[in-house]
């Protein structure tokens, strides 16, 4: 159970990355959304322990991680945002180093970074140096350790960005075989929906919603998301386009009118600020 | 495999010796360059102390070769340490869990630590062509690399967890590596500049290093004072190190 009250911090240069963020995340796979520079990076590295908060609190299990990081730390692990791996390095090497930092022993850390490696596909991978593996593979190293470490709470920070969508798939499946609880930052919505079962939304340093995604998207029950390239009675222009959410009896109306017609999901969570939803 | 640190927590051995041999010695066996680029300077310089000075100063430069091999290697550290905290963050990876800062920076330490042996293997060999070593010299040597490599990796460290950019790393070692291996006297005796400037010197732990040895090998008169402060600025660089370098960002 994680519990943050009144998360605020300012760095240094002025910016303040969170201005009082609250939560409680007590579901197995906590999604933290929100798009580029909203503060989830900054969120990550406050629980994971990497950085300082300006003010507030945040406990983990019951142990409160600002005064006492080095109570939690043998419990967590944390990838950061586009982390690689020691290129000279094997990814056999570099799992099982991280696991004798956590201080297995020698024997149980080549076993579990032997099973891990294996479990998530890169058994033929797991003897070459990492600077000749593909980007998809890389960041299943770091998967790998999280696996092997039998971490209590695994911290993802935009484990699939840059990723093609093929080496998405993968590492979404690799995430799949952690069991402990994990809480992940992505700006894509799509994998948000896929591994999460509860989702926070934050903007401008702030929480401004939260829940499942089937509550989040609840109220765009029975709608379609129409958009068009030209200016139209009701819809709300996003960059060069013009979008209206209607019914979805009436789509087949918006289409002979030169509107695309999509299915809403997590994107429209943002896309739909300051848009009327038609009733 | 631990033992206790400054702190009261326990230093994770078996870490840092695993951090050494596959960052150390797995990394010269895949790719060799980067003995040839530690080793480059120091034998360039012995081949330009030799040549200019008719081999008169062959051994100051070979006792020397020893201090600059160790200090530059360690000083290069720097860059490899900027760049696992700002390019692949590894560092973040290793906060966020049970190693610690003194696991982390001894393991790093060592490992290029091991960057470092072939060097003082090959001065070695030149070392016994020249009939350099008694068993006082060595034991000295052996004493003054240790505590210099500590302070110089200590130093790398400072800088490295300070900086933003990770392109400014690669000027700071360029200066450091100047004012730390060629300026000091590593290849010249250091009697040959004035007490004055062999003090300024001597905010840099290389210059006292080289004292001590051209002492232990006979090459030069005792600077008790130099000793103590290569002690003493072991000591503080690597608590500044220990205490200074940004683990948990602010």
């Amino acid at each position: 159970m994680i519990e943050v009250k009144d998360l605020v911090k300012k760095y240094s240069d002025g910016i303040t990355a969170l201005k009082g963020v609250s939560f409680n995340a007590s579901k197995r796979v906590t999604s933290i959304i929100g798009r580029n520079g909203a503060g989830k990076t900054t969120l990550l590295r406050i629980l994971s322990t990497q950085l300082m908060p300006t003010s507030g609190s945040v406990s983990i299990n019951g142990v409160d991680i600002i005064r006492n990081p080095d109570d939690i730390r043998n419990k967590i692990v944390s990838i950061p945002q586009e982390a690689s791996p020691i290129g000279v390095l094997t990814a056999f090497e570099q799992v099982k180093m991280y696991l004798v930092g956590r201080r297995f022993s020698f024997m149980d850390a080549t076993r579990e970074a032997n099973r891990s490696l294996n479990e998530i596909g890169l058994e033929g991978f797991k003897h070459v140096p990492t600077d000749t593996l593909s980007g998809g593979m890389k960041r299943k190293v770091f998967v790998a350790m999280a696996l092997a470490s039998n971490a209590e709470i695994v911290f993802l920070d935009e484990p699939t960005t840059g990723l093609d969508p093929l080496s998405r798939m993968e590492v979404w499946s690799a995430i799949r075989q952690i069991d402990s609880h994990i809480i992940l930052t992505t700006h894509y919505m799509e994998e948000a929906q896929e591994l999460s079962d509860e989702v926070f939304l934050v903007e401008t340093g702030k929480i401004i919603e939260q829940g499942t995604v089937a509550s989040l998207l609840n109220r765009f029950d029975g709608m379609l998301r129409a958009e068009t390239s030209s200016p139209c009675d009701g819809c709300a222009r996003v960059s060069n386009t013009y979008i209206k959410y209607i019914q979805k009896d009436r789509a087949q109306e918006y289409l002979e009118k030169g509107f695309t017609v999509k299915s809403v999901n997590l994107d429209d969570l943002f896309i739909s600020k300051g848009v009327n939803l038609e009733s | 495999m631990t033992c206790l640190s400054a702190r009261g927590s326990t230093l994770n051995l078996k870490f840092t010796f695993l951090l050494a041999w596959y960052y150390g010695i797995r990394t010269i066996a895949r790719g060799p360059s980067y003995i040839i680029a530690a080793l480059s300077t120091p034998l360039a310089l012995l081949f330009l102390v030799y040549v200019l000075s008719n081999g008169a100063l062959v051994k100051y430069a070979l006792v020397g070769g020893f201090i600059a091999i160790v200090a530059s290697v360690a000083l290069q550290s720097s860059g490899d340490a900027a760049f696992f905290r700002l390019q692949l963050r590894i560092q973040d990876l290793y906060v966020a869990s049970s190693v610690s800062p003194s696991d982390y920076m001894i393991g790093l330490t060592l490992s290029y630590l091991m960057f470092s042996l072939p060097g003082i293997m090959l001065y070695g060999i030149l070392g016994v062509i020249y009939h350099l070593f008694s068993p006082f010299a060595v034991a000295m040597l052996i004493l003054v690399l240790a505590l210099l490599v500590l302070a110089t990796s200590s130093i790398s460290f400072i800088i490295s967890s300070s900086i933003k950019h990770i392109r400014n790393i690669w000027g700071i070692a360029g200066i450091l590596s100047v004012l730390m291996t060629i300026l000091p006297p590593t290849y010249y005796p250091y009697e040959s500049i004035k007490r004055v400037f062999l003090y300024l010197l001597s905010i840099t732990p290389v210059t006292p290093a080289a004292v001590v040895a051209q002492y232990s090998f006979g090459l030069s008169p005792a600077l008790p004072l130099e000793l103590y402060l290569l002690i003493g600025e072991t000591v503080i660089f690597f608590a500044m190190a220990r205490f200074l370098t940004r683990w948990r960002e602010k």
